[in-house]
């Protein structure tokens, strides 16, 4: 395999009708010596769902946390190139780090509520930008929690610890904590991994729903998942990208010949 | 070929795992293993367990019988060949006994079988009778007889002890310390009441006669240089104001006091400091209205008076200073009811207790200072005793009935001088003007009341644990904040092990740094003591916020996370600033001395202080504060930290908003164990704080910490005695303390625990 062919399998999608909210230009990231994404260049589209696919360690869910720089938080890493967020190089030196955050909202593997109330859990992203205003904080937290669809699970038990939730409606507790701050980017690193089929399933028609208001970026392991869910999908391997294109062309007739090795199984 | 073919097939199927014997054999080799193992772990939990038990178990043993109550046995009974006694004694071996009858008889007898032993017979002059009796201080044995025709005789009854054929001889002993022929007091008047006692101003009587006077006699044996010759020298005083009637008088050992029971509810203070200008002082009523005093006598050391009154009620009452430096008698406290008249009062010879008889037969056994009645009883059914008389080590008593009968009990009472309340509790000691709080537990005479407050201590512990975590918590959590969640992981990794090897530093070192360096040096320069406490903080932040506008070359040569190694510099900087302007700052504000100028203005200031055991011992539980707490930080998931950031959050709100409130639980318990460690450290506050045990919150003044306390007074205390014992409960004191804050820490911990345990 050659560079010339990753740029190949990348040329062919055609993004002319989309607006782009995001561009990857000659990103290289390094963990200490090794380098873990080599020469990354792509565009997400506004207000679609972009998935990353690839086997484990092909670097997906380090290109997710470049987009919100929360590799910044890796005292060894060490990134080259530019991301653009409308236009605007994230890694600018006037970029604020934390606003960026607040633009680029993420959702981990694990759901990760914080050890205080549902409401709070919810209202903590909106008292970070200084709304302590009762019925602000209330109104946003019912239509967050409405948007993640928990609302009806959860509006008795408000004041409830998060905890209590099982994995499933901690998750899109979560995810209601992210959109409560209106971010313009939802990135989503393997949401529905650690859940069961039913969960899963109520997190990817979330996922549908969302899009129409938020541009998705979700890194998954599960093909069936990325076919069900995404407009785009990219695939990686040893921190290339080796292919990216319309979810539909992708999973029925990809250029490359790893794309379809890895979709159907033969390796990863 | 075909054979080798044929077996290969066999050798490959043949199993590598041991044969089924060797297996077995395995097994039961494991599951005894196993068993021992179990059987093992369960025995050395068990140990433990009891080991903590029996310490305990010993903790109480020694500490219970301070709260028992005395026990009265009935023992032999015999009679004696004597009349009605007008004074009783028992010795100390409880071998032999006195009675002394109205006749003037000493009839010593064998205080087991009553068998009649030496006898006395005083030489009164022809036609004459006693009338009058009076007993010096218990010990001195002095005993003084007034007569019908106005003479006094002055006896002292002794015991010598010889040891013939090793064994114990105890030989009774009558003196006559001012001559055996009676001295004329008020010749021709019977003499109706009758004091006498030893002081340093010689023998004084006090005698009130028929006639309604009343005189003081001073004796002064002086020694003739040249000759060796002693003549007796006399010095009479007519005393002013005497009562109409006298029941009872009383002079304390200093021969300055004198009390003076009317027979009413009354008892007259006569001060007597200069018997040429004696002063009638103050009536009081020291029994209710209409009732009559019964029986008045001193306490051990003369200063406090157990009244007894026809009621049954017993009061004790000394004299009080007040603020014109006047003294005044005063009630102090009352005990146990009895059910009848009080007949007599017996104070016992090593300690503030006595014995009371009423007229019902009951005995009462008291305590002064801890106000305790130890126990309230008939002393034998339908027995009416006349006297009593107790050993002077409160081994043995004997009771007198009219008809020379004798009834010997054996008395338990070994520690009447405590009780929980009085250790607890504001309590009025002999000599002071008010109730307080004071730890005082021993000294060389018998006649020292024991002052054994727990309050000073256990407040003492507190001051010191307090002033310490004041010191320690703000530093210890900020330091543990900083290394677990900004620190780079390569100089924590430093920071950390560093910083929990100073646990390892014998608190010995840091007691004897304390007491002998740092308090002259705190005391040498306060006013830079303050500015570095107060205002190094605001140092450090300045320069953080300096370090901002640093050229970014230069802080990024430092990196994120190693920024702290910039202040390191400054605050030795900052330190050697404020010392070296100490002085200068003194002489402008403070005329010369911070110091000075605290006691100027009415501080106390102590050298060893508190202050300075707030930094030492601040010194020696930063590093347990900071090893729990710096766990506790470090231990929240990365994945809120992440979660937070990922919301837009800056680390430091993160740090508020979910750091903090995640690892409180952890960091409280770090704190409380702080505090334990605190509570229960004994050479540090036993080097650095002069151990005064008073009760107050000046940072200026020291304290003494229970723990410090038992360490200064358990070498040198007797075995089995009650301050012994007090220690013993100090140490149960501080052991609850202790207790209640690690188990509170380990609530916490365990709560912790079960928060995260799904995290």
């Amino acid at each position: 395999m050659t560079t010339q062919q990753i740029h190949s399998g990348y040329g062919e999608l055609n993004l002319a009708d989309e607006k782009i909210k995001l561009e990857v230009n000659d990103l290289r990231l390094y963990y200490g010596e090794s380098q873990a994404l080599k020469t990354i260049n792509m565009q997400i589209p506004e207000k679609r769902v972009t998935a990353f696919i690839g086997p484990s360690g092909c670097g997906k869910s380090t290109l997710l946390r470049c987009f919100n720089r929360m590799n910044d938080l890796v005292d060894i890493c060490r990134i080259e190139g530019q991301i653009l967020l409308d236009g605007q190089n994230i890694y600018d030196k006037a970029v604020d780090v934390a606003e960026l955050r607040r633009q680029v909202g993420m959702v981990f593997q694990k759901p990760n509520p914080f050890p205080k109330t549902i409401y709070e859990n919810v209202a903590y992203g909106l008292r970070l930008q200084g709304v302590n205003d009762r019925r602000v904080l209330d109104e946003v937290v019912e239509t967050s929690l409405k948007g993640a669809a928990l609302w009806n699970e959860v509006k008795d038990r408000l004041h409830d610890n998060a905890f209590g939730l099982s994995g499933g409606q901690q998750q899109r507790l979560v995810i209601a904590r992210a959109i409560a701050i209106e971010p313009e980017v939802l990135l989503l690193d393997e949401p529905a991994s650690a859940l069961d089929p039913i969960s899963t399933l109520k997190i990817e028609e979330l996922i549908n729903e969302l899009k129409e208001r938020f541009t998705i970026v979700i890194v998954t392991h599960n093909m069936q998942q990325a076919a069900r869910v995404s407009d785009y999908t990219a695939f990686m391997y040893m921190g290339n990208l080796v292919e990216y294109d319309a979810t539909n062309k992708m999973f029925t007739n990809p250029s490359q010949q790893q794309t379809e090795d890895y979709i159907t199984g033969r390796f990863g | 070929m075909q054979q080798t073919s044929t077996s290969a097939p066999v050798t490959a199927r043949q199993s590598l795992l041991p044969s089924g014997e060797k297996r077995a054999r395995l097994r039961r080799w494991r599951s005894f293993k196993d068993k021992m193992s179990k059987y093992g772990i369960a025995f050395a939990g068990i140990s433990v367990v009891a080991a903590f038990a029996t310490i305990f178990i010993y903790l109480f043993s020694e500490v219970g019988p301070i709260f028992s109550s005395a026990s009265i046995e009935p023992e032999q009974s015999y009679q004696i060949n004597s009349d009605k006694p007008l004074y009783t004694n028992l010795e100390r071996y409880s071998e032999v006994g006195l009675n002394v009858s109205a006749s003037g008889e000493l009839q010593f007898f064998d205080a087991m079988t009553g068998a009649a032993g030496e006898k006395v017979q005083l030489a009164l002059p022809a036609d004459t009778t006693i009338s009058a009796f009076a007993r010096g201080e218990p010990r001195s044995g002095l005993l003084a007889l007034g007569l019908s025709n106005g003479q006094a005789l002055v006896i002292k009854h002794e015991y010598n002890l010889s040891y013939p054929n090793d064994k114990r001889k105890v030989v009774p002993v009558v003196t006559y310390p001012l001559g055996e022929s009676p001295l004329d007091l008020n010749p021709g008047q019977a003499l109706q009441s009758l004091a006498v006692q030893e002081g340093s101003a010689g023998t004084a009587l006090v005698a009130f006669s028929a006639d309604g006077k009343l005189s003081y006699h001073v004796f002064e044996a002086q020694t003739e240089f040249m000759t060796g010759e002693t003549t007796l020298v006399r010095t009479d005083y007519p005393l002013p104001d005497a009562p109409k009637n006298v029941s009872r008088i009383l002079l304390d050992t200093t021969l300055h006091n004198l009390f003076i029971a009317e027979g009413n509810e009354k008892i007259h203070y006569y001060d007597v400091t200069d018997p040429a200008q004696a002063r009638y002082v103050e009536a009081v009523n020291a029994v209710a209205a209409g009732q009559q005093v019964t029986a008045v006598e001193f306490l051990v050391g003369a200063v406090s008076l157990i009244v007894g009154g026809s009621d049954g009620s017993l009061s004790q009452w000394f004299l009080v200073r007040d603020e014109h430096n006047n003294f005044h008698l005063k009630h102090i406290r009352d005990f146990e009811k009895h059910p009848a008249a009080i007949r007599q009062i017996e104070p016992e010879y090593s300690r503030k207790g006595f014995l009371a008889l009423d007229t019902s037969g009951h005995l009462g056994i008291h305590y002064g200072t801890s106000a305790r009645t130890l126990s309230l009883e008939p002393l034998a059914e339908g027995m009416n005793f006349e006297r009593i008389a107790i050993s002077p080590i409160n081994t043995a008593l004997l009771a007198f009935a009219a008809d020379g009968k004798v009834q010997r009990f054996a008395l338990e009472n070994a520690h009447p001088d405590v009780s929980w309340k009085a250790m607890w509790n504001e309590v009025w000691y002999e000599g002071r003007g008010e109730k307080d709080y004071i730890w005082q537990a021993s000294s060389g005479s018998d006649e020292f009341e024991a002052k054994m407050s727990l309050v000073p201590l256990a407040l003492g512990t507190l001051k010191a644990a307090v002033f310490a975590m004041l010191f320690a918590t703000p530093l210890a959590i900020m330091s543990a904040l900083y290394t677990a969640y900004f620190m780079t992981p390569k100089l924590r990794g430093k920071v950390k092990p560093t910083i929990e090897i100073m646990a390892a530093l014998p608190t010995v070192i840091l007691g004897f740094l304390a007491g002998l360096w740092l308090a002259p040096f705190v005391e040498k320069y306060l006013s830079a003591v303050f500015a570095i406490l107060l205002l190094l903080p605001l140092m450090m932040l300045l320069t953080a916020y300096l370090w901002r506008f640093f050229p970014r070359s230069w802080r990024e040569r430092f990196g994120l996370g190693w920024e702290v190694v910039i202040l390191i510099p400054m605050i030795i900087g900052f330190i050697w600033l404020c010392v070296s302007l100490s002085p200068a700052v003194d002489q402008l504000f403070f005329n010369g001395s911070l110091r000075q100028w605290f006691t100027d203005n009415g501080i106390t200031y102590d050298q060893r202080n508190a202050l300075v055991v707030g930094i030492a011992m601040g010194f020696a539980v930063i590093p347990n504060i900071f090893s729990i707490a710096e766990d506790a930080v470090f231990n929240v998931p990365r994945h809120l930290t992440q979660g937070s950031l990922a919301l837009g959050a800056t680390p430091w709100q993160t740090m508020i908003g979910v750091v903090l409130p995640t690892a409180s639980p952890g960091i409280f318990a770090a704190v409380m164990v702080g505090f334990g460690r605190a509570v229960g450290e004994t050479m540090i506050v036993l080097m650095a704080t002069g151990n005064s045990p008073v009760v107050n919150f000046n940072l200026f003044e020291g304290m003494r910490t229970l723990s410090a306390n038992i360490a200064v007074e358990l070498p040198e205390t007797a075995v089995g005695s009650t301050h012994f014992r007090v220690l013993f409960l100090a140490a149960l004191v501080l052991f609850v303390f202790t207790f209640i804050f690690n188990t509170l820490a380990e609530v916490i911990r365990q709560r912790l625990r079960q928060r995260f345990s799904n995290l």
